[in-house]
């Protein structure tokens, strides 16, 4: 897994915009907004659906969806070889581009998506991952959500909400006040620290979505403080998200035996996983991120004079035991031993 | 190391896209570009003999051995071209073309998604293969033209002609990116996206897998003997023996110059030279297979470049080395010496 490097000057790297979501949630409608917006932006769009999608201005490719395992033990280990192909294909261009869109169908994982941009190193060297936008039809969004599913087949718009940095809730003008609050609701049970920007013809501040650096170590979970908010579990959902937030410092050790045997274990059903870290002794925040199993960590800021060591995390994913990660992690903590 | 003076190239020329492949054949370099800008040139002295535009870009570019024809594939589809009369074909398949390959003058296999075809020198079919499991990544040719090996997601397929389906299967879970097949036709190696090689004996079919690359192993060539194996995947060049029981247990030599390999070719003959080319633009050649296993080398000669980086290197001949850079320039260099380099 690269390093970042978060006290490097500035990140030369192409972003990388994950633009997903169920067909009809205007997907293609955004993607035009995004190309014919005045921002002066050259874009590349890469679609796994033929689409309707045709600017002079940019350039669009298509692909078919080929989920490659990479061999290495590690089931949820699995890349888009397609990506990689157009990808790599794109960067040997003598012309420059300034952002990439890569819109995927609304059955796609976006796990395969994103672990491309961790297992592959050319295009990490080259490409940087900003942020999976996924798209939601607030009118129609909940019977999708509420879709039953034979025995181990995922249901696709529960995983796509999961994997958002930002979740945009599309055709606010065709659901009354009351679903839309109740979306809303059902998006943060899954999803706690999602942004979720609500739009009419998917009319949204592109600031919002694009560059945003939601895979960003240094920005990981400083645009929503207010992660931790407990939901209520009112609705019978196996995917979920669970916050922690515990004050004190933690034992290195004892921290890396724990992820290392949690993602291990649990890998396949933690969609994401990000913190913010007080290791004993370090002087520096420590930050992560992850995917599955491809975690993604190094030191960030100082701790401020004075500040409480406060770590806090949050993971995503499938049949999470929130009692279990609150304890497990607790053990973590310098002093655990000591009061045990 | 040689303190030979840095000879001035034969000839240098620059074209208008980012070179991505590079093929030479009898009197003829070929150059492609990332934007399907094709060249062809007289490998003695430069002078454009031929060009052509393949739509939506060029990935690959195969003249074939008798200089006669050429083929170049993209992510869009193929193109060929003639040199008797300069005729260009384009087929705008709208699949990704990765690879082409050769079986002799007048029959090359060319990938088209998921497939291979197998076309005359002016682009007849004459057999095509049942799609494999993902997009066709690579293809070589077996047993003196009669077999094809395709490489894709899962397994390395062996097809002839009189059947769709493949008459030989070598599985092997992951992405297979490049493919070489030993002159001898003793082995069949793949380089993969999960940093490994595998190598499959053909004549049972046993394996061997070189794992702990550091990146994925993109570029693997076999020299004419068939003896060895050069591979990327790391910032220094590995060369495996594969003369006797092959390199199972063995250790290979490493070629440290790059920082990251772009690009590497045999010279023709047996004396076991090697160019290699980095992404900061350096040119290494070397005396590979020199030493003992395990051993470090260094390049007995080193090219500099500009700092773009080598996009692609080709011998026309054993005395002449073209060197394609990603800023368009095209150097090719003399090596008179058939045993210095």
């Amino acid at each position: 897994m690269p390093r970042t490097d978060p006290t490097s000057p500035r990140d030369e790297r192409v972003p990388v915009t994950v633009l997903t979501g169920f067909l009809g949630s205007g997907k293609t409608t955004l993607l035009n907004r995004i190309l014919t917006e005045q921002h002066g932006l050259k874009i590349a769009v890469i679609e796994n659906e033929f689409g309707e999608v045709g600017i002079d201005d940019a350039l669009v490719l298509d692909a078919e969806e080929e989920i490659f395992e990479m061999n290495n033990g590690c089931i949820c280990c699995t890349v888009r070889g397609d990506l990689i192909r157009i990808l790599g294909a794109l960067m040997r261009r003598r012309e420059k581009f300034d952002h990439i869109l890569i819109e995927t169908t609304g059955l796609a994982d976006p796990a395969p998506v994103a672990q491309t941009f961790f297992m592959d190193d050319e295009i990490a060297a080259q490409l940087r991952l900003d942020a999976i936008v996924t798209l939601v039809d607030a009118a129609h969004v909940l019977q999708h959500l509420d879709e039953v599913k034979p025995e181990g087949v995922e249901n696709e718009a529960v995983e796509q909400i999961a994997f958002a940095d930002r979740i945009v809730l599309n055709k606010t003008d065709l659901a009354d006040e009351r679903t839309i609050a109740e979306v809303e609701q059902r998006v943060r049970a899954i999803n706690a620290p999602v942004q979720i920007l609500r739009a009419r013809h998917a009319a949204i501040d592109l600031h919002q979505v694009l560059d945003v650096g939601a895979f960003d170590l240094e920005r990981v979970l400083g645009d929503d403080p207010s992660f931790l908010t407990e939901t209520e579990h009112q609705h019978d959902t196996t995917v979920t998200s669970v916050g922690i937030e515990i004050d004190g410092e933690l034992d290195e050790s004892r921290l890396n035996a724990w992820l290392g045997n949690l993602l291990r274990t649990k890998g396949v059903d933690l969609f994401r996983s990000k913190g913010i870290l007080a290791l004993a002794g370090a002087p520096k925040q420590y930050v992560f991120q992850g995917v599955h199993m491809l975690l993604d960590g190094s030191f960030g800021r100082d701790w401020r004079d004075g500040e409480v060591r406060r770590n806090r995390l949050v993971f995503i994913g499938r049949n999470l035991d929130r009692e279990a990660l609150e304890r497990g992690f607790a053990d973590c903590l310098a002093t655990a031993g000591a009061v045990a | 190391m040689s303190t030979a003076v840095q000879a001035p190239p034969a000839w240098d020329v620059a074209v208008d896209d980012a070179p991505v492949a590079i093929s030479a054949r009898g009197d003829l370099v070929a150059v492609a570009g990332a934007e399907g800008t094709v060249k062809v040139l007289d490998a003695a002295l430069g002078a454009e003999i031929g060009a052509l535009e393949l739509p939506g870009g060029a990935l690959r570019v195969e003249l074939a051995p008798d200089a006669r024809h050429l083929v170049a594939t993209g992510p869009m589809g193929y193109a060929l071209w003639r040199r008797t009369d300069g005729r260009t074909t384009v087929r705008e398949s709208g699949a990704w073309s990765a690879a082409a390959a050769w079986a002799g003058p007048a029959r090359m296999a060319v990938a088209v998604g998921r497939r291979a075809l197998v076309l005359d020198a002016d682009g007849g079919e004459l057999w095509r293969t049942e799609p494999a499991a993902s997009t066709v990544t690579d293809l070589a040719w077996l047993r003196q033209g009669r077999r094809l090996a395709v490489a894709a997601y899962g397994a390395v397929l062996g097809h002839e002609r009189h059947t769709g389906q493949p008459v030989v299967t070598y599985p092997y879970v992951g992405s297979h990116l490049a493919l070489a097949v030993a002159p001898t036709g003793k082995w069949i190696c793949s380089g993969n996206q999960d940093a490994s090689i595998h190598i499959w004996r053909t004549r049972d079919g046993s394996e061997l897998t070189m794992s702990g690359y550091p990146e994925k192993v993109s570029r693997l060539a076999f020299d004419d003997t068939g003896f060895w194996l050069a591979a990327d995947g790391a910032p220094d060049v590995t060369v495996w023996d594969f003369s006797g029981q092959g390199p199972a247990g063995t250790a290979p030599r490493s070629l440290r110059c790059h920082e990251t390999v772009t690009a590497l070719a045999w010279r023709p003959g047996a004396a076991g030279q090697l160019a290699s080319g980095g992404a900061d633009g350096t040119v290494a050649l070397w005396h590979a297979t020199a030493g003992r296993p395990q051993q470090l080398l260094r390049p007995a000669r080193e090219l500099e470049g500009n700092g773009s980086p080598v996009a692609a290197l080709a011998w026309a001949g054993p005395h002449l080395l073209s060197v394609a850079w990603r800023d368009g320039r095209v150097r090719t260099y003399g090596v008179p010496s058939r045993t210095e380099l």
